[in-house]
């Protein structure tokens, strides 16, 4: 697992020397630091019928910052790489009904269907290395698409199962009710079952209103899971994120 | 490439359903169907309840989850050849036979299939009707010889213990929180619960009571230890994480007037008494706990009433407290002998109608209720007697 940190490095790097090989090529590279605005989330596969209702959902205060390097090939193709920092979280409380839900603490584990509320927090540090193909519709107006690779520093998902009950097993098992409190709810942590590296798609749009400031719209999902494989306690899902922010011609 | 736009044009589905849970919830289908099979409660309606139930609350029972025989039990002289149960079932669950219809009671129990809304589940019940006259005898014996393994739900694997009845069969008065124990420790195994049995006790087998440990679970929900407890009532396992003190349903209906409360025990308290948070508590030693509590069993407005974890001891409906105070700790098995101590006069009439219950209750850490006591604190116990008088 933990060589996979470098093959985003390694990546970089190569990409890096292949630019700086052409003294040309470089002439034609543009430079772009940017910050952005980050609503992230968590989703599963399909938004099945056992979640009736949202409760709550709070989008959290999130931020990516990044540079950016956009390389033209020719009027209207080029390439686009760069390095980012993303932190982002989400904080969701909802109402389900016949929900899986299995608690892991240790050797020990509490497994069942559960009816009442869920409420799941996450969080989450990436780096990311994003390929893209750039698009130029005119001079301000760019769309990028691509794939990325990203390596969670930092990771935390955790929760409760509140007000509600569980019914242990099956749904013919005992019913075991959950209060609102600590010690009364069934808590859950699944930080050490999140994979470390994260990889999908993205597509993006830029516009250059200034010689050197513009805005930019991302929307990043990935395709492989928040989780480990074999890891069954909630259901597969894939992180996601939508950044809005300005960006700042350095080249 | 059809590959990367078929990504692209699912991540731009994704993001719409996501401002549409943000919108309201129009994405999520309809509601799923009902996966239960319970029956909640059951209910008999009779023409003269007074002549047929010993307490008009005896009519409706609470079904708790875990349990799959329903009994009613009624004066002797009741009629139960024709009679109709109605029964309040889980969301959309059906019951066959029907609620409300007719059967004969008198033959023993019926049995009942209770089949979920989604079709995939089924629980059967045995629902009884139980004309019962209440012959106590002057001492009542509690020897702890007969017990087995749970194996209700196939997964449950601890001990539980049954009392021999006045007609030689064996009831099921006694109770211990193991099966609240799983919830935390679901991989012990039975000899590692807090309540298991003593092969060799002072008489036969006894039943041995240890404060134990209840694993990384117990420490997350701030519920670090277990006290080893037996008491005749109920425990029920729905609440006992959410509201633990009132899992422990201290009582059952009892015809006699007790006098007094006597046995064998041993005690070793734990090496180290901890708090609620874990820490050590210096210089205290744990303490056991070793009553009997003889009680009215309907409140003031009239409904039906036990006593929990937090009134055993406090209830305005105490009758009488046969406690034992201060468990000397000793390796040797040492005899117990405590007279109830009677705070008001026994209505005679009540007795005889059900009205007054007793609550027999072990627990190898007094303050185990509040998780404060020492693990590996173990309290054995044998040879109970509770004698009675009779006033005919």
């Amino acid at each position: 697992m933990n060589g996979k940190k470098y093959i985003i490095i390694f990546a970089l790097m190569a990409v890096m020397t292949a630019l700086a090989g052409q003294a040309s090529v470089l002439d034609s590279l543009r430079v772009d630091a940017r910050l952005g605005y980050t609503v992230g989330g968590t989703l599963p596969t399909k938004l099945d019928n056992k979640i009736r209702h949202v409760n709550n959902y709070d989008l959290g205060l999130n931020f990516a910052v990044s540079i950016e390097a956009d390389l033209p090939l020719n009027k209207h193709w080029g390439l686009h790489s760069g390095l980012r920092y993303e932190i982002a979280g989400m904080d969701v409380d909802s109402r389900v009904k016949n929900y899986d839900i299995e608690v892991v603490r240790g050797d020990e584990s509490l497994d069942g269907i559960f009816n009442g509320n869920v409420r799941i927090k996450s969080a989450q540090r990436r780096i990311t290395l994003p390929i893209q193909a750039s698009y130029y519709c005119s001079p301000q107006l760019q769309l990028r698409g691509g794939v990325f690779m990203g390596w969670l520093t930092n990771r935390r998902f955790w929760g409760w199962a509140y007000d509600g009950y569980l019914r242990e097993g099956s749904p013919v098992g005992p019913k075991i009710e959950m209060g609102r409190e600590p010690g009364e709810r069934g808590d859950f942590d699944f930080d050490k079952d999140m994979r470390h590296m994260q990889w999908g798609v993205d597509v993006a749009l830029d516009w250059h209103f200034h010689t050197r400031w513009g805005l930019f719209a991302e929307l990043t999902y990935g395709l492989n899971g928040l989780f480990k494989s074999g890891f069954t306690s909630v259901q597969t899902l894939h992180p996601m994120y939508g950044t809005l922010g300005i960006s700042y011609r350095i080249k | 490439m059809t590959q990367i736009i078929k990504m692209l044009r699912h991540t731009f589905v994704m993001a719409a359903c996501v401002a549409m849970m943000l919108l309201n919830t129009s994405c999520f289908g309809d509601e799923p169907k009902g996966c239960e099979a319970d029956i909640e409660t059951a209910t008999l309606h009779v023409a003269y309840p007074e002549q047929f139930f010993f307490q008009a609350t005896d009519s409706m029972k609470v079904v708790f989850s875990t349990d799959s025989v329903i009994s009613f039990t009624v004066r002797s002289d009741a009629d139960v050849s024709a009679l109709a149960p109605v029964f309040t079932l889980s969301q959309g669950a059906t019951v066959e036979p029907a609620s409300g219809s007719m059967h004969d009671f008198s033959k023993g129990p019926v049995l009942y299939t209770v089949t979920s809304q989604d079709g995939k589940w089924q629980r059967r019940y045995s629902v009884s009707v139980v004309p019962t006259s209440f012959t106590v005898a002057d001492t009542l014996r509690f020897n702890f010889e007969h017990y087995e393994l749970e194996t209700g739900t196939g997964r449950q694997c601890f001990y539980v213990w049954h009392n021999t009845l006045a007609d030689g069969t064996l009831g099921n008065d006694w109770s211990t929180a193991n099966d609240g124990f799983r919830i935390s420790m679901s991989t012990a195994k039975p000899m590692e619960y807090p309540s298991t049995p003593l092969l060799e006790g002072y008489d036969g087998a006894a039943v041995c009571l240890m404060t134990k440990d209840t694993g990384p679970f117990g420490k997350m929900a701030n519920k670090r230890l277990a006290a080893g407890n037996m008491f005749l009532g109920t425990f029920d396992i729905r609440i006992a994480m959410s509201d633990h003190l009132h899992a422990t349903r201290f009582g059952i209906p009892f015809t006699a007037r007790p006098e007094r409360f006597t046995g064998y025990y041993t005690y070793e308290p734990g090496p180290t008494v901890q708090d609620f948070y874990g820490n050590p508590i210096a210089g205290r030693t744990d303490s056991a706990s070793v009553y009997a509590v003889f009680y009215r069993n309907h409140d003031a407005a009239g409904n039906e009433t036990v006593l929990y974890g937090d009134n055993i001891l406090s209830s305005e409906l105490i009758v009488a407290i046969a406690n034992m105070g201060y468990v000397t700790p000793t390796t040797q098995w040492m005899p117990w002998d405590v007279k109830f101590e009677y705070r008001e006069e026994v209505d005679e009439k009540l007795l005889e109608a059900r009205g007054y219950s007793l609550a027999i209750v072990f627990s190898s850490s007094a303050s185990g209720g509040d998780f404060i006591g020492a693990i590996g604190s173990r309290l054995c116990i044998d040879k109970v007697r509770l004698i009675t008088t009779h006033e005919e």
